[in-house]
Parts: C-alpha cells; structure tokens; sequence
C-alpha cells in the first residue's frame, strides 16, 4: 500500500502538484459501552479504514478521501482536480513553514491495549461503577467506557514516513437527581489523567469507586441547596472547570487559523490580532498558558502533527503577555507575511485531522496553564473575602470571536470571609475575556493542577471532533457577574 | 445504484440469517463535497465517499451494534462485522425491557428527496455560485468567507424479520456567504438550504448581502444599553432555537429521564403563546423528509403544539420500549420541524427595515453558540452574530455590537411573542461531524418578541 501511495504522489508532483501528503488509515477501532440505570443501552464496537490525500497545486489545497481503496489513483486524481478548481480563486498562495523530512513512528504509552480486554471485564468495571452510583437521590445515573486505536500511516512528497499507534480510554459517569424545587441537578466525572499511561490499566477501580461516593455525596447536597447569588464577586475555579474555561478563552483564540479569518463562516474569529503577539497584556502576571504536545498521557499528545511535524512545547502566554499561537505549516507562514514581521518561526506542530475522511487543520494540543505559587485550594479559599468555588460544566457558550462568555457549572460552594459556607446550585458565571484572565489573582500549586481530557472539540467544516487535554490549576478570578 | 445496495444488504441478511442470528442492518452511504472561501479565496475544497454500515445483533433483551466505515465491494470484512456483532451481542448484560427488531413490512423505494441535478452539480458550478454571489461586494478591507456544501445521501434498511428492505436517496446543499470587514471586524452573512437544483438562488444571498454590508458600512455602530428589548428574530435564530428545544422538550425519552423542561402533564394544556403551532411534518420537502422511520413505521404528520397547546411527546422505538410506551415514527435521523408563520406580512429584511415602528426594534439573525443552561426550566444562552441591526423607531438604523441572549424558551414562545411573519423558508441545520445527515427547519423568516432581556453587551466587534 505504502508502495501504490508513492507513485501517486509522485504522479501529482510530476502533473504540477507542489505537494502531496496521504493519511492511510489501515485500522481504526472503537469501543463504547454505556450502562443508563443498570440498562447497558449502548454495547457498539466500530471500525474503520480507508485514505485521505490533500494536494497543493498553484497555492491552493484539494483534497478527497475514500474508504473503497480499490481504485486509490482514483482519490489522488480527484484531489488534484478539486485543488485545481480552488487554485481559480487564490488570495495569498499558500506557503509551507520548513520542516524536516520525517521517517518515524510514535505509540501512546500503553501498558494494556483495552481491545484486548474482554467484554466481560469491561462490563464489570460498569457494573461496579453502576452500583456506586445507584443510591439514595440518584434519580438517573450513567456510567460509560469509549475506548480508540488508531493506527495511522502519514506519508508527504517531501519524503516524510510516519507510522502511530495511538489508544485513548475515556471513563465518564453522571448522577442527576430533581431537587426541592423540581428542577434537575447533575455531577459528572468527565475524562482525566491517571497515571502516566492511556490503556486499559489507566482505570483504577478504588479511585473511581471514590470519585463515584463523591459526586454522589455532592449531588445530594445539591437537591437541597440554595440558588447562586446573582452578583459580582470572586470565582475560584476547580480544574472541572478550569479545563473548559482554558480552552474556550485562550486555546480556541489562539489558534491561528481562527485569527487569520479561516473560521469565519462557522466557528467564529478571535479578537486576539497579529500586532498583538508580544505585547498584548491577555491575563494577569500570574498567569502562564503553555501548548504542549509532549505531556505524557494526554489526548493531545501524539508525537507527529497531520503536517508531519514533531510535537512541541511552545509558550503561548508568558507571565500574561500573549506570545505564542497554535499554528501548523500553512498559517504560520501567510502569519508572518501579513504582519510583516517573523511572529512564527516555523510550525508548532498542532495541525491534526480526526480522521482519514478529513482535512488538517489547527487544533489544540495539551493547552496547559502552570501552576503557581498561592498554595493549595484551601489556602486559596482561606485568602478570599466573597467568592464561590465552582466545578463541573454544564452549559458554555462564548461569543464569536471568544471576547466574551457565559458557563455554567454542575456545582459550587459558597465563601465567605475564607470560608466555605454551603453548596450552591444553578451556578453560572460571565466575563469578558482579557478582563477575566486580568483579575486572576490566585494561581494554585502542583497539587491543584490536574489534566482533563477534551474527547469532544467540535471545529472546522467538515466539522471534526478532536481529542486533547488542559493542566490546570485552581485558579481564582475577582470582581466577577455570577448567577445570571 | 439501488439495486446494488439492496442485492449487498440481501445477502448480508442471507449471512445473518444462515448464522441464525436476529439482525437488522443499515447501509449509509454518502458522496459530499465542501467548497470552503476564506479571504476571498478557496481554502478548501474537498470530497469524500464513504460507506458506513451499522450491524444490530439481537439476543432477547441483549443486543449489541457494529459500524464499519469499509470497502462495500469486499464482502468478507462485512461478514466478519455481522459475527462480531452477534459476539458482542451473546456477552451483553440483558436489558430490562425487550428491544424491539424493526420488522419491514413493505418494500420502500423512496426517491422524494433526491434531485439529480443538484447531485450532479460540479466544482465550476460552485465556484460560479459564490462568484455570482460576492459579485461587487468584496474590497480590499471586505473579505468573503463561506462554504457550499452539497452531497448526496443514501440510507437503507433490512432486518432478518422480513424480506423487504427500505431504500432512500436524498440531495441537499446549504450554504453559508459571509463578508466580514478585515480591520473593523464585523461580519454579515446570508444562507439557503436547497434539496434542489432549482432552490439555489446566488442573486437572493448577493442582494441579501449587499443590504447588510450597506447597513454595516454607513451606520454608527454602538454598544447596546443593558435591559430589554423588543427582538425580531431572523429564520437563522428561530430555527436553531427550535432544534434545540426539540432535543429537550417534547421529546418523551428525555421528559422521562428529567431532561426536559415539559411534563406529560401539560399534554392538552396551553404552554405558549396561541401563535405557536409546531409540527414535525414529513410531507414538508425542504426538510429532507422520509417516508418511513429506521424501523419501517410510516412517517405521519405528527402536531407538537397546536395554538400553544402540548399535543405530545414523540417516541423513539427504544425510549418506547423502555417506557411502555407506543413508537410514534420517530426512530430517525432527525425530524421535520415546521413552525406555523403567522400573519404579518414581511418576507425580506429590507421590508422589515421600511416597517413603521413606534419603538426601537432589534433584529437578531443568529444565535451563536446556544446552550442549555438549565434544562428543567428551558434556558438557553447564546450571543448574537452575523447581522445584528437596532432599527429605531424614528425609522434610523443602528448595527450593535454583539449582545447575549439568556432567556427562556417560554420568554420566547410564550405570552410574548408578538408576531410570525406569514413567508417561511427553511433553515439548513445540518452537521457532519460524523455521517452526512442532511436536516432542515421550516420557519418564518421573522418572528417578533417584546421584553428580550439583553444581559451582555460587547464593547466593540
């Protein structure tokens, strides 16, 4: 196969083509389970295979995939021919950053491949996560197990050849109850780091034996608690949602497609502008955003970006001045070229495809925020006059070009004068971005930062869902519109 | 075409029933291609041919799926999907209920939706289209962006029950234009939904277009007051608030679970305003209907709300099942939504603008990112996006910066609502972020709202 891919490629370079790459999905394999109420109402395996080819031709990109390999000369020739459509209406030809020619390959660190593990084993792992759940106030409860293999074979005309294996596990679980004035509240666990691999073995029964006793504990408070106040004052955030605020406000603005008007038809733009990188003050000085793709056991940890570029760890925001993007090999050059400056050096390999079937384009790695000097959670808590901690997102929408935002979290814990005085439902906070990230005012140490995975990023049309993860810390923002 | 789907999926049935295995089977098959513009360029352009077929393995209350995305002309590999499913099937945890194998009792062969020359349609014709569009609109400063996307898709069904299969082929497009000013940053867009060739109308979204750029480009822009306003909604808001509300309220599987904002109680009890009438109407073409649903009921005309009035939840085949509940047709890809217009007549926005008024109005044409903030109560968030217009009542046009909406569906549908407009079109609502499903919402392109209450307002674009 590898062989018939490289005489297609060659045959576009020889037809005009100045540049070709093709993702040739041999296997790829998933496995979800989901138990609603001790009723396992999901048991579904899936696979799939086939070749995606992207081509560039005078400055612009075509690109085809199919899943019938049959007449594979067939998808390179209509790749070129869409590229050559699209080279009819070309603004700035499209450039590609320098890289090296690649031949390697990357695993994920898996001790125990889960397609492997027996259906039986995977049912009792549910089974015993369902009966921790399943307790007094727990009116609906859902347990699920997703697990993926991708095997992928990444092959460019500028001799690149990289083989991955790459396997995820993804453990959910949700208790919802109705509470003393009928409306329903919810906990979840969603998908974190544990311990230094992604396979099987990353599922520790007794830790989410005690999570599950957790959330349970926290939704029966929930079912007599009071409303959120409706007023302005500190939020300290948890990394339940911390993670998601970190990607909706600094990972999805600073993807440089997104800044460069490539989004603007769907996903939105960013208010962040190229004249802003290396200067423009996005958060306060305790706050330091790093994208990095090398973090062990985390979905946006991949080894070689859809470019064929090797994974980084690049600054994005250093002491609260914005100076880095989320870039692959096409944006940072038209970057460079339009501020008229080198902002970029060269890609910062976050150019990645969901599947076979799509297109590369730039998307999160492990965006991380380091943690920082003010102690642990209750320390944070002990220094805050009125605040309320929250965690857990339920609901998020966030304006256009990412300025401004409105969450909604599963839970929070009222403070007062530093200390924690009940359990607060229907929580929800707003802001203005730049203003958001300048109250922060408490960066919480190692022991607050934890990694969330993200198995659901929705961007680009076609759209893609995309794997990734965000280290957090605690982190405390003042003078902030909470219960609205 | 069909005959060679049938004949693949009769002989996967003939493999499945040698193995003595109760199996239904369901064949997707899609061909789609996306022309994206970005910077008044192409910055994509893309097809993909994909086959998917979905494997349900029944073993009395266990049953399992398997989805291959494969190679149609290799058969074997598609066997194997039919054991591993039956595998998976033999290990399950029994459920508590029954499920339900569909049954087809009647050979389909349902072409409606299908116009072979949008399926026909090649890259100069989409390239032309945006041409047409964008003609004279874009400068140095106004860039267009946008998308054509258009495919073709193929379902079909059969199941071990019985010999009949079920065979459906449908066409659609839907495009996005959108210009946005490079330094000012403020963006207007214009959209259509075709299931035919004939429904594509580049004049429409350029005249669209060229008023809102004029709007964008003589008139002040401001930061809204806080407070509440009276709203009209475009087509665009309307109908993503309907499918939203559509997947939380009358919805039985999810009212049982607790997730929607409607109790069963209310069936026959008015909850909106007596202008809204919503109907999931299968007969409405642009909403890419079906005759039949994934397990051979026949789709009816089935009324949500008449006058404001619940008149039922819909039922999917499995929530009917878990539930005690009879199916209502609704095991499908998605619904056909129609909101009844009204009788206020204003079919355009330029009309809309040249309306009399006695106080200021905003027009908001889309909703950006929604969210369910609060499911039991039906709230949702959302900002505003691609259009916004204050029209004031001393007959002056306003552009705001974008605002935030965090309101009820009842501070929406309910007492509130003033006015439908009487023209309807359909709102494309599709996604792809896995199989091509082509969906659509049948609105009124106006809909008017007194007491919106704006709780964010963005200081610049």
């Amino acid at each position: 196969m590898k062989q018939q891919l490289k005489q297609n490629m060659d045959k576009l370079m020889a037809q005009g083509a100045t540049y070709v790459d093709a993702r040739w999905y041999p296997s790829e394999e998933s496995n979800s389970l989901l138990m609603w109420n001790g009723n396992l109402k999901n048991l579904s395996a899936s696979s799939q295979s086939g070749v995606g080819v992207r081509v560039l031709y005078h400055g612009a990109w075509g690109f085809s995939a199919a899943s019938s390999l049959e007449d594979t000369a067939a998808i390179f020739e209509k790749a070129l021919d869409n590229a050559r459509t699209a080279a009819e209406r070309v603004d700035f030809p499209v450039r590609l950053a320098e890289k090296d020619a690649v031949r390697a390959s990357f695993v994920s660190p898996n001790r125990v491949d889960p397609f492997t593990v027996p259906l039986t084993d995977k049912l009792e792992f549910l089974r015993m996560m369902d009966t921790k759940l399943n307790q007094s106030g727990v009116a609906q409860r859902v347990a699920a197990l997703d697990f993926v293999k991708r095997q992928i074979v990444f092959m460019d005309s500028e001799g690149s050849e990289i083989d991955k294996t790459i396997i995820d596990v993804y453990p959910t679980f949700e208790v919802m109850g109705i509470d003393k004035d009928g409306e329903m509240q919810s906990r979840k666990y969603k998908s974190a780091r544990q311990g230094s691999t992604r396979g099987w073995e990353s599922l520790d029964p007794e830790y989410f034996s005690g999570t599950a006793e957790r959330l349970v504990r926290e939704l029966n408070q929930l079912l007599v608690a009071d409303n959120c106040p409706k007023d302005e004052r500190s939020v300290i955030l948890l990394p339940g949602i911390m993670f998601l605020q970190t990607h909706e406000t600094i990972g999805h603005p600073l993807e440089l497609d997104r800044i460069l008007g490539y989004e603007l038809a769907f996903a939105g733009g960013s208010f962040v502008r190229l004249e802003d990188f290396g200067s423009l003050r996005y958060g306060s000085e305790k706050l330091t955003v790093r994208a990095d793709a090398t973090l062990e056991n985390s979905p946006g940890s991949f080894g070689f970006d859809d470019d064929g570029v090797p994974a980084q760890n690049n600054l994005l925001i250093d002491k609260g001045i914005l100076v880095g993007a989320i870039t692959g090999r096409q944006m940072v050059e038209e970057a460079n070229a339009k501020a008229r400056r080198q902002i970029f050096s060269g890609s910062s390999g976050a150019n990645r495809a969901t599947a076979f079937y799509r297109v590369p384009i730039e998307r999160m790695t492990n965006i991380n925020v380091d943690p920082g000097t003010d102690g642990s959670l209750e320390d944070i808590v002990r220094g805050t006059e009125r605040g309320v901690i929250l965690d857990g997102d339920k609901s998020w929408s966030i304006g256009s070009n990412r300025e401004q935002f409105h969450f909604a979290t599963d839970i929070g814990w009222l403070v007062e004068d530093g200390e924690v005085k009940g359990v607060l439902k229907n929580t929800t906070y707003k802001g203005d971005t730049l203003k958001f990230y300048n109250s922060l005012s408490a960066v919480g140490d190692e022991s607050t930062w934890e990694v969330m995975y993200v198995d659901n990023c929705g961007k680009g049309q076609p759209n893609q869902i995309m794997q990734l993860g965000h280290g957090v810390p605690v982190c405390r923002f003042d003078h902030v519109t909470v219960g609205e | 075409m069909q005959q060679s789907v049938i004949a693949l999926l009769k002989e996967l049935r003939a493999y499945a029933l040698e193995k003595s295995l109760r199996a239904a089977i369901y064949y997707h098959e899609e061909d789609s291609y996306l022309m994206r513009f970005a910077n008044s360029a192409i910055s994509l352009n893309t097809n993909e041919h994909l086959v998917r077929l979905q494997i349900s393995v029944y073993d009395g209350n266990k049953h399992a799926d398997y989805e291959m995305i494969a190679d149609p002309n290799q058969i074997e590999p598609l066997k194997r999907g039919i054991d591993t499913a039956a595998e998976m099937a033999s290990r399950a945890q029994a459920l508590s209920y029954t499920p339900s194998i569909p049954c087809y009792r009647e050979t389909v062969i349902d072409m409606q939706a299908y116009d072979p020359f949008l399926a026909g349609i090649t890259n100069p014709e989409r390239l032309e289209f945006f041409n047409t569009l964008a003609r004279g609109l874009e400068t140095e400063t106004i860039k267009l962006s946008g998308v054509f996307s258009n495919g073709i898709t193929i379902t079909a069904q059969i199941s071990t029950e019985s010999e009949h299969s079920q065979y459906f082929a449908c066409t659609d497009a839907s495009i996005t234009a959108v210009l946005s000013h490079q330094k000012l940053k403020w963006e207007v867009n214009a959209l259509q939904s075709a299931q035919a060739k004939t429904e594509l109308n580049p004049e429409h979204l350029r005249a669209e277009l060229a008023f809102l750029v004029r709007q964008y480009s003589q008139n002040p822009a401001v930061q809204l007051p806080l407070g509440k306003y009276t709203v009209v909604f475009g087509a665009a808001a309307v109908g993503d608030v309907l499918d939203i509300f559509n997947w939380v309220g009358p919805n039985g599987g999810m009212m049982k679970r607790g997730y929607s904002f409607l109790k069963e109680e209310q069936i026959g009890q008015p909850v909106f305003s007596p202008r809204f009438t919503l109907t999931d109407d299968p007969h409405c073409q642009a909403t890419y209907p079906v005759s039949h649903d994934l397990t051979g009921k026949r789709r009816e005309r089935f009324p949500l709300f008449e006058a404001g009035v619940l008149k039922a939840f819909f039922w999917s085949q499995d929530d009917a099942d878990e539930f005690g509940r009879e199916a209502t047709g609704h095991s499908v890809y998605h619904n056909n939504l129609v909101l009844s217009g009204g009788e206020k007549e204003v079919g355009s926005l330029e009309e809309l603008a040249a309306l009399p008024r006695e106080e200021d109005i905003l027009y908001i044409p889309y909703i950006h990112y929604m969210n369910i903030v609060n499911p039991t109560a039906g709230i949702f968030t959302g900002s505003s996006r691609f259009g916004a217009l204050l029209l004031r009542k001393d007959g002056s046009v306003t552009v705001p910066y974008n605002v935030r909406v965090t309101q009820s569906f009842e501070d929406l549908f309910g007492e509130r609502l003033e006015w439908l407009s009487r023209e309807q079109c359909a709102h494309n609502v599709s996604l792809s972020y896995g199989e091509r499903n082509p969906r659509a919402i049948w609105v009124p392109r106006f809909i008017c709202v007194r007491g919106v209450e704006i709780s964010h307002s963005n200081s610049s674009y």
